[in-house]
C-alpha cells in the first residue's frame, strides 16, 4: 500500500484527452486557425460595442445616428464606405450591425442547443413513447418551410411581454430562430445516442449500477458534443443569414442598423446607382460566413475521431 | 444436483425473446427466440463455459442474467434470490456482485473519461467512495491487472487493445464481485495478447475466488480455461459436460462437428474432419423438431418431428439432448 | 531458386503512411515470392501490415497519405510499379483479384448479387449481357451456392454472412485470375462455416490452378491450407519456411512464441505461455530488433538492441531474422568460414 500512496501523492503524468488531441490538431490548420482569427474579431468587435454602450464611450459606431456628411456621399477618404439617405456613417452602420448578428446567433445557438440537445439525449436513449412524441413534434415542426414558421414566430412574439419583460425586435428574432431551428441538433444528438447507446461502455455503466441520468449525462452527452461544437460552428452561419432575411422583411430590428436592415435600404438605393450599403453589409457577411464554414468544416476533421487516420 | 446451495448461480429454464414488430400499429408479429429454454447452474470458485456460434444466443443469455435485456420467462437463482422479479433496490445490490467483462476492447471503455474515472466509476455509484481514497483503490486495481499504476489520468485511446481490455477487467473487479461473467473477452485479441489475458483471468480467480461464466465461440479457449462447458445452438444448449469429459467424449453430433472444425497447427492431433453442410437456420422461423436435424448427419424421423430435452446421460455429469446420442 | 515456377515475386517493398503524427512505415523491406498454384499465407497479428502489404501488392495504397516508396512487385514478369494507372486496372480482377475479410461491406448493398457479378466479368471479358448472366450462375453454382438460379437476383442483405463470403469467391474468380488474394477471408464467420470456405477454396484452386496470397492471424489456418508461409511482425518478414517446416520447428522467437501461446483443444495446461508485453506502435519502433524487448533473449542483447537483422537464408528454403537462429550467419562470419 504504501507504494501505492507514495505514487499517488506524486505528480501522476496527465493523458491526452480527446478534446486535447481535436485542438491539437485543429492548431496546426493555418488556415482554419487565420478564420478563427476572422471570427474572433467579428466577436470582440460585438463585445466592443456592448462595452462602449453600458460605459457611454464616445466612439464611432455606437454615435452610428451622427450625420457626418451629405446625403449619399461615395466610398472616399472620409468616408470608407460613403453615406446613407440621412447623411450617416455606412462604415460605423455597419459595424454596429455586427452587434445585432452576433447577438442574434449567439442567443439563438444558446436556445436551440438548450432545448434541442436534452430532447435529443431523452429521446435516443428512452426510445418509446416518450421517442415517438419528441419524433413527431419535431417532425411536425420540420414540416412547415424554415422562413415560414420564423416569421409566424416572429409576428406571435413581436411587441409581447414575457416574464414581464417586453420583447422587442432583436429579441423577439433570436427566439423566433431558436424556437425553430432546434430540429437539426435535437435529430443529431438522437441519432448519435441511439448509436452510442448500444456501445458496450453504455451498458457496463448499466451493469454497475449507474442511474439512467448519470449514464445520460455523464456518459453519453461527452461522446456526442464534439457535434454540438461543430454543428453550430456551421449553423452559426444560417443564424447570421436568418437575422438578415427577418430584417429585410421588416420583422427585425427597427430602431438600429443591422445588416439585414442596410440590405432592405439598399434595396431602393441600388436602382439610384448607390451600391455602397448593399456593398458594406454584404461584405460583413460573406467574411464571417466564409470564416466559420471554413472553421466549422477543419472542426469536424480534427474533432471527430472518426474521421482520424488511425 | 443433489446439494442445490452449494450453487452461486443457477438458471432455469431462461428465456428471452424478442418481439418482431411489423406495421404501422407495431404489432407483434413474431418472436425471436434467442434464448429458448437455457439451464445451468454454477459452483462457486468454478468456471463455466458457453460456447458457441454467433447468434446462438450466449450474449444474450449473459445480459439477460443480470437484466440488461429483459428476460421473457424462467428463474434466475443468485445466491437464493431471484433476480428476474428482484425490485430495483435488491438489483442494485446484485449488480454489486455480478458484473461483466466485455468483449470489444475498444468499444466498452468511454472515450471521454480517464482510466481513473472508468475504473473508480462503480466504486463510486455503489459505495460512494471519493476523493483520495478513490485513487488509491483504483491504483491497486491497476498493479492488480499488470498496469503501471502510474496511468491513472490517461485516457482509453492512448493504450493497445490487451491493456484495454486489462482497464476492463479491474472494472469489473472494482467491487469485488462473487460472479463475473465473461462475454468474449479474448475474441477481439491478437494470439499472443490473448494468452497473457487468460493467466491474467485465471491468477485473479485464485487470489479472489472468483466464479466466471466464461462466453466464447472458441472452442479451444474454452476447454483450457473452464471446467464445466456447455455448447449452444439456436437459443438452446445441446451438450453440457465437464471440459475434459466433453473433449475426449463429445456426444452430441454438433460439439464433434465444432470441434473437428477448428483448424489446427500439429498434423499429429489433427482427428477425422467432419464437415457440417449448409448453415444455422433463420432463427425467425427455426425448423421443427431438433433444430439441428437439417444439418446433422444422423438426423432421423424423429429428429425432425420432436425435440430431444437435455438430459443427462452417463453419471458424469454430462447432459446432451440428441436421440442418437443415447443408442450409443 | 529461378524464376520459373513464380508467379508473383515482391522485393524490398516499402509502403509508408505519412500520417500529422509522423511517418507510419506499415510495410518495411519486404520479400517474398509465391509459386504458380501454391498457396502462400502470409501471418501475423494485427497491424503488423499484412493487409498494407495486399493492398501494396494491388496498388490500392489510399494517398496522398499513404505510398509505397521503393520495392518491386514483379508479376508475370511485369513491375507491377511501372505500369499506368489504366493497365493496372486491366490487372485488378482480372489477373488479379482480391476478397475481403467483410462480406457484408464489400458487396453493394442496392444491386443484386447476379449484378455485380456481371459488372466484373463484363468490365473484363467481351461479353454480352446475356452470356455473363450464364456464366454468374455457374460461378454461383461453382461456389457452392444452393439455387443459384433463384439466388442470383437476391440482395446482399437477403444472404447470410457465408454466403455472401461466396459471392465474393464467385465474384474474384470469375475472370479466371492467376492469383488471389484472400484478406482475411473467414475472420467474420464461425468456425463450421470457415471449414467451408476455406475447402471451397481449395477445390478453386485445383480446378483452376491459380495462386493463393493467403492473409491471416490464424496460425491454425495457416498450417492446415498454406504451403508456404511468412511470419510478419511490426512491418517486417522475421521468418519465412514452406509450411510443413516452419510448425515443426519455428526458428525465430517471436514464431515460437506464438505457437507456444495458443490454447490447443486436447492439451490441458494450468497456464498458457505468453510472449511478454505489447506490438510496437508503428510510429515508435523500438531500435535494433523490433521484437527485442518482448523476447527472451533479446531484451538483454546489445546487438539485438541495437542492429536490426535481416532477413537471411539459413538453410534450403528457409529464411529467417534473427541473430540467434541456427545457421544464421552475417556477411562477416560467411567469409570468414569460406
Amino acid at each position: 500500500m504504501s507504494d501505492i500512496d507514495k505514487i499517488i501523492s506524486s505528480k501522476l503524468p496527465k493523458g491526452r484527452s480527446l478534446w486535447q488531441d481535436g485542438l491539437r490538431r485543429l492548431w496546426k490548420r493555418k488556415l482554419a486557425m487565420i478564420c478563427f482569427a476572422v471570427i474572433l474579431i467579428y466577436f470582440l468587435l460585438a463585445g466592443f460595442i456592448y462595452a462602449a454602450e453600458l460605459f457611454h464611450w464616445h466612439v464611432g459606431p455606437i454615435q452610428w445616428q451622427e450625420e457626418v456628411g451629405r446625403q449619399y456621399e461615395s466610398p472616399g477618404w472620409k468616408h470608407v464606405f460613403g453615406t446613407d439617405i440621412f447623411g450617416q456613417s455606412v462604415l460605423r452602420k455597419m459595424l454596429y450591425g455586427a452587434k445585432i448578428s452576433i447577438t442574434v446567433a449567439l442567443c439563438a445557438s444558446i436556445i436551440s442547443i438548450v432545448i434541442g440537445v436534452p430532447l435529443g439525449a431523452i429521446a435516443g436513449y428512452f426510445r418509446g413513447v416518450t421517442d415517438e412524441i419528441i419524433v413527431w413534434v419535431y417532425s411536425t415542426l420540420s414540416s412547415i418551410p424554415y422562413i415560414l414558421l420564423i416569421l409566424a414566430f416572429a409576428v406571435v412574439l413581436r411587441d409581447k411581454a414575457l416574464f414581464g419583460y417586453k420583447l422587442t425586435g432583436i429579441t423577439t428574432v433570436y427566439l423566433a430562430i431558436g424556437l425553430t431551428s432546434w430540429v437539426g441538433i435535437c435529430r443529431l444528438i438522437r441519432g448519435e445516442v441511439i448509436k452510442h447507446k448500444n456501445r458496450e461502455y453504455v451498458m457496463a455503466a448499466q451493469s454497475y449500477g449507474c442511474s439512467n441520468s448519470r449514464i445520460i449525462f455523464r456518459h453519453l452527452l461527452p461522446n456526442v458534443f464534439h457535434l454540438v461544437i461543430i454543428d453550430f460552428s456551421l449553423r452559426f452561419v444560417s443564424f447570421i443569414h436568418a437575422e438578415v432575411i427577418l430584417s429585410f422583411l421588416g420583422l427585425g430590428e427597427a430602431t438600429r442598423p443591422s445588416w439585414g436592415a442596410m440590405i432592405n435600404d439598399a434595396r431602393i438605393e441600388l436602382s439610384r446607382g448607390v451600391w455602397w450599403q448593399m456593398a458594406a453589409a454584404t461584405a460583413a457577411i460573406f467574411f464571417i460566413s466564409l470564416a466559420l464554414n471554413i472553421f466549422g468544416d477543419a472542426l469536424r476533421d480534427s474533432l471527430d475521431p472518426k474521421l482520424r487516420i488511425q | 444436483m443433489a446439494n442445490t446451495n452449494s450453487y452461486l448461480l443457477k438458471v432455469d429454464d431462461l428465456k428471452t425473446w424478442f418481439p418482431v414488430r411489423k406495421g404501422l400499429m407495431r404489432k407483434t408479429v413474431g418472436y425471436v427466440k434467442a434464448v429458448n429454454g437455457v439451464s445451468f447452474a454454477i459452483k462457486g470458485g468454478e468456471t463455466l463455459g458457453l460456447v458457441g456460434e454467433s447468434g446462438c444466443g450466449k450474449t444474450t443469455v449473459a445480459r439477460s442474467i443480470v437484466r440488461l435485456v429483459p428476460a421473457t420467462a424462467g428463474e434466475v437463482i443468485f445466491e437464493g434470490t431471484d433476480v428476474l422479479s428482484a425490485d430495483k433496490k435488491r438489483l442494485r445490490q446484485i449488480r454489486k456482485d455480478i458484473s461483466i467483462i466485455f468483449q470489444d476492447p475498444y468499444g466498452s471503455l468511454n472515450p471521454r473519461m480517464t482510466v481513473g474515472d472508468i475504473i473508480g466509476e462503480p466504486l463510486k455509484v455503489q459505495k460512494g467512495i471519493r476523493g483520495s481514497e478513490l485513487d488509491q483503490q483504483v491504483a491497486m486495481l491497476l498493479s492488480k491487472v499488470g498496469l503501471a499504476p502510474e496511468y491513472i489520468n490517461r485516457y482509453p485511446h492512448e493504450f493497445s487493445g490487451g491493456q484495454r481490455q486489462r482497464i476492463g477487467v479491474a472494472r469489473a473487479l472494482a467491487l469485488r464481485p462473487k460472479l463475473v461473467i465473461c462475454d468474449e473477452p479474448v475474441s477481439a485479441l491478437d494470439v499472443s495478447i490473448q494468452s497473457q489475458i487468460l493467466n491474467l483471468l485465471k491468477d485473479l480467480q485464485d487470489e479472489f475466488g472468483l466464479t466466471y461464466l466464461f462466453i466464447a465461440h472458441d472452442l479451444a479457449v474454452v476447454e483450457f480455461f473452464c471446467d464445466v462447458v456447455a455448447v449452444m445452438y439456436m437459443g438452446r444448449i445441446v451438450e453440457q459436460a465437464d471440459s475434459q469429459e466433453l473433449y475426449h467424449n463429445p456426444l452430441h453430433p454438433y460439439t464433434k462437428a465444432l470441434m473437428s472444425a477448428i483448424p489446427e497447427v500439429d498434423p499429429k492431433l489433427r482427428g477425422k474432419r467432419q464437415r457440417l453442410s449448409g448453415e444455422v437456420p433463420s432463427i425467425m422461423n427455426p425448423p421443427p423438431g431438433c433444430p439441428f436435424h437439417p444439418r446433422c448427419p444422423l438426423a432421423e424421423k424423429v429428429c425432425e418431428a420432436v425435440e430431444q430435452k437435455l438430459e443427462e446421460i452417463n453419471g458424469k455429469r454430462h447432459l446432451v439432448a440428441c436421440w442418437k446420442s443415447r443408442e450409443h | 531458386m529461378g524464376d520459373n515456377g513464380k508467379l508473383l515475386s515482391v522485393e524490398n517493398i516499402s509502403t509508408h503512411f505519412f500520417t500529422e503524427d509522423g511517418v507510419a512505415q506499415a510495410v518495411q523491406d519486404v520479400s517474398f515470392s509465391i509459386k504458380n498454384g501454391k498457396t502462400f499465407a502470409l501471418v501475423g497479428e494485427s497491424g503488423c501490415g499484412k493487409s498494407v502489404t495486399a493492398l501494396s501488392i494491388m496498388r490500392l495504397i489510399a494517398g496522398p497519405q499513404g505510398k509505397i516508396v521503393s520495392g518491386k512487385i514483379v508479376f508475370d514478369g511485369k513491375n507491377l510499379l511501372d505500369l499506368k494507372e489504366k493497365q493496372m486496372r486491366n490487372i485488378r480482377g482480372n489477373k488479379i483479384a482480391m476478397i475481403f475479410q467483410e462480406p457484408m461491406t464489400s458487396l453493394n448493398p442496392v444491386y443484386t448479387v447476379g449484378n455485380q457479378i456481371v459488372e466484373a466479368i463484363r468490365l473484363h471479358q467481351k461479353k454480352g449481357h446475356e452470356q455473363a448472366w450464364a456464366d454468374t450462375v455457374e460461378m454461383l453454382h461453382k461456389v457452392g451456392i444452393p439455387d443459384p438460379e433463384r439466388r442470383v437476383s437476391e440482395y446482399p442483405h437477403q444472404m447470410s454472412g457465408g454466403m455472401r463470403q461466396r459471392v465474393m469467391i464467385a465474384m474474384a474468380v470469375s475472370c479466371q485470375p492467376k492469383l488471389l488474394i484472400a484478406d482475411e477471408p473467414t475472420t467474420a464467420l464461425d468456425v463450421t462455416i470457415q471449414a467451408q470456405i476455406l475447402d471451397l477454396l481449395d477445390k478453386l484452386q485445383e480446378q483452376n490452378g491459380m495462386s493463393i496470397l493467403l492473409i491471416t492471424h490464424d496460425l491454425g489456418v495457416v498450417a492446415e491450407r498454406a504451403d508456404d508461409v511468412a511470419v510478419m511482425y511490426a512491418s517486417r518478414i522475421v521468418e519465412v519456411a514452406e509450411s510443413k517446416f516452419l510448425f515443426e520447428k519455428p526458428l525465430h522467437p517471436y514464431t515460437q512464441g506464438l505457437l507456444r501461446s495458443l490454447p490447443r483443444l486436447g492439451i490441458s495446461a494450468k497456464r498458457l505461455q505468453t510472449i511478454a508485453g505489447t506490438v510496437p506502435d508503428p510510429l515508435h519502433f523500438p531500435t535494433g530488433c523490433k521484437f527485442h524487448p518482448r523476447c527472451p533473449i533479446g531484451n538483454s542483447d546489445k546487438r539485438c538492441q541495437s542492429i536490426e537483422p535481416g532477413l537471411r537464408q539459413v538453410c534450403d528454403g528457409r529464411c529467417v531474422a534473427c541473430w540467434y537462429a541456427p545457421g544464421y550467419k552475417t556477411e562477416q562470419e560467411k567469409k570468414n568460414t569460406n
